[in-house]
């Protein structure tokens, strides 16, 4: 079995294209969402968003390469892949809408001239948009377009892994991706899952989530990073068939997801120092959640909460907090949500018995979990780490 | 990671499709033995092929890996209508169901499956790419039992589709939803073969290479749907003896053919003792998926 590190990464949310910017605001309370109007037919509706910071383009299509290609450079060139390296590494991708933004703005345009025109005229694969973004950057290896709502990027960072640790690949790319687009805004308002408020997961105010959108990519290889030794040591995928738009609230299938990939990473509960949570910030969710959570940990980690910050990336979500929350541990600090889920027994939600963490403190290397639940029943709990020792050289 | 990888079952079901779209309700309430509401015809064909492929009898740890190349075409073609044309905002339910591992979903449920599911598609090589996902889960240990799925719907009317799919208006259409249940040996059935490998190529050179490196005697090749002529012709020519297995002459156009040669081969007496599938992308990548019948 082959080892497998993370080599390079970059990302590109509503905090920022660069790691300062994004260091800077993980470090300042989150703040509320701005607004995009989502326009459909002859109506519009005003609606919460974490747009990404630029690039100040308005057609949908070279926004989306124009994000996705910079993301992807800067990563490879951060793992300092070779032209023949890349040539044989396989794709990743990880998101629950693909290019539908694109597709979207393609009927609209058609719709214009004729209001009869085709709908998915343009593009009707789901495999075309890795497809192109392999060929743009000259990977050949093997793409797989993984497309399990919020969970996608974990799980496609799972496989990738896999298939290096498996000696089938050398080199992986996994790849986040999530943009605005109104099928998926008019959808989860419909469902009444959005907040005009600041995400407060886990508090006893919390109303519902904002979404956002969010690029990241991840290089990963079976040689020695030169500098941080993060490494996904264990992970757990489980289908919860208890309901298709929520897990079981009496955080069973979260206790058992858990579980997995604790025994995968060869772990016990008491070798956690933090968990970031999914935390979407609704009432079920953060139920089943904490519910789970106590199941599996007597005592507590520490517990931080990203939504707040860039929203819910929904496909992409999984790959961003990650390196999100990467990133501040490289800077020695656990991000925290000050007034935000503080469950004490003064002022908080007592009743879901977890609380977030309120100030910022330091955090060693360790080994961190990162919880991801999806529609679908698709749940999944990745364990990373940064403990050097733990690599087999 | 060493133990071969045993097909234990097979279970398809096709149909050509000439103008209206078959209402499978009924087929999929005498398959499953249960009634289901508001799902549509993607998720009706995936309980079908799944139920048919288990006969409803599975490990309740076998995993999910369910591919296609156009998704739940048919929902996501009726909602973009009704939002940019009707101004009619998705509806929760059908909004949910949108997500393509929906499908995977009411498999997990129907069958009782307490596992891992993934949806994972690929423009060229959909059910090649979720084979390849399942057989290192299997070879790994993460697994050890699989069921491998691939769905393409058409949607109506066929003129529209033919445009949407950029094919000839005569096209000859279908629908498929094409299963395997993968296994590691300690399942304790008998096994119709096994899965020896799947692989990706960066180049028809890689694969031609490696061919030679199998043990590929008694074998019958399948050419895959995006394989040029060319390509076909050159491979045919430098592999020798090698018998020509047709799963394709019979079958309208969708995108996920390669799910079906499998179980087809399988199905077939007497063709040869074991099979090489290939197929290609539009930039000379390749996929070989390489089986052999039980001895």
């Amino acid at each position: 079995m082959q080892s497998c590190y993370f080599l390079g990464s970059a990302l590109h949310t509503s905090l920022g294209a660069d790691s300062a910017s994004q260091l800077r605001a993980l470090q300042q309370p989150p703040t509320a969402p701005g607004s995009v109007i989502v326009h459909y037919a002859d109506k519009s509706q005003t609606l919460p968003y974490k747009l990404l910071t630029g690039p100040n383009v308005e057609d949908a299509s070279k926004r989306l390469n124009q994000v996705v290609d910079a993301v992807i450079t800067q990563a490879l060139e951060a793992a300092q892949l070779s032209t023949n390296e890349r040539a044989a590494t396989g794709l990743f991708l990880g998101t629950s809408s693909f290019n539908i933004n694109v597709v979207e703005q393609d009927y609209r345009n058609d719709l214009l001239h004729d209001s009869h025109a085709l709908v998915m005229a343009h593009c009707s694969s789901q495999g075309i948009f890795g497809h192109e973004v392999r060929k743009r950057h000259g990977l050949n290896g093997p793409d797989f377009s993984f497309n399990t709502a919020c969970t996608a990027s974990a799980n496609a960072l799972i496989y990738a892994d896999a298939m290096v640790r498996s000696g089938r690949l050398k080199h992986a790319l996994v790849l986040g991706v999530e943009m605005c687009n109104s099928l998926t805004a008019l959808g989860f308002h419909g469902l009444q899952l959005l907040t005009l408020d600041t995400m407060k997961p886990f508090d006893k105010s919390r109303n519902g989530l904002v979404l956002g959108e969010g690029v990241s990519a991840l290089v990963l290889g079976n040689r020695n990073p030169s500098k941080h030794h993060w490494h996904l040591r264990g992970s757990a995928n489980l289908c919860d068939t208890h309901g298709i738009s929520a897990t079981n609230p009496d955080g069973s299938v979260v206790a058992k997801v858990i579980d997995m990939a604790l025994h995968h990473a060869h772990l016990q509960p008491t070798d956690i120092a933090a968990i970031k949570v999914h935390g979407t910030a609704s009432l079920l969710n953060d139920e089943a959640e904490a519910a789970g959570m106590r199941h599996v940990f007597s005592t507590m980690p520490a517990l931080c909460a990203i939504k707040p910050f860039i929203g819910h990336t929904l496909g992409a979500c999984g790959l961003n907090e990650l390196l999100l929350f990467c990133a501040a541990a490289n800077d020695d600090f656990l991000i925290a949500t000050p007034g935000i889920g503080n469950n004490s027994v003064e002022q908080g939600d007592t009743k879901l018995g977890v609380s977030l963490n309120q100030t910022q403190c330091t955090l060693p290397p360790g080994n961190f979990l990162m919880n991801y639940f999806g529609f679908g029943g698709n749940n999944t709990a990745l364990v990373i780490s940064n403990i050097r020792a733990n690599i087999k050289e | 990671m060493s133990a071969p990888i045993q097909i234990y079952a097979s279970g398809d079901h096709y149909h050509p499709v000439s103008e209206a779209l078959p209402d499978l309700k009924e087929l999929t309430q005498q398959v499953t033995g249960k009634s289901f509401r508001r799902i549509g015809r993607f998720i009706q064909l995936a309980m079908i092929g799944a139920a048919r492929c288990t006969n409803l009898s599975v490990p309740k740890e076998s995993a999910v890996y369910l591919s296609s190349g156009r998704g739940d075409l048919e929902l996501t073609v009726e909602i973009m209508t009704e939002l940019f044309a009707r101004a009619q905002t998705p509806k929760p339910l059908g909004f949910v169901n949108t997500v393509s591992n929906a499908a995977c979903f009411y498999v997990a449920q129907l069958l009782g499956l307490q596992s891992r599911s993934n949806y994972v598609c690929n423009r060229y090589f959909a059910f090649e790419s979720v084979l390849q996902l399942a057989r290192n889960d299997l070879m790994m240990g993460n697994v050890n039992s699989a069921l491998i799925g691939s769905i393409d719907v058409c949607t109506h009317p066929l003129t529209d589709h033919r445009q949407r799919l950029h094919l000839s208006p005569h096209t000859e259409m279908g629908e498929g939803s094409h299963w395997l249940w993968l296994g590691t040996e300690d399942i304790n059935r008998p096994a119709l073969g096994e899965l020896v490998d799947t692989r990706h190529f960066n180049h028809r050179d890689e694969l031609l290479q490696w061919t030679r490196t199998q043990s590929i005697a008694s074998l019958a090749l399948s050419r895959g749907q995006f394989v040029g002529d060319q390509d076909w012709q050159f491979i045919v020519s430098h592999i020798d003896h090698a018998a020509i297995f047709d799963y394709r002459s019979n079958r309208g156009w969708y995108d996920s053919h390669s799910g079906a040669v499998i179980g087809d081969f399988f199905r077939s007496a007497d063709v040869a003792t074991s099979l090489l599938h290939i197929n290609a992308d539009d930039c000379g990548r390749f996929n070989a998926i390489f089986v052999k019948h039980s001895s």
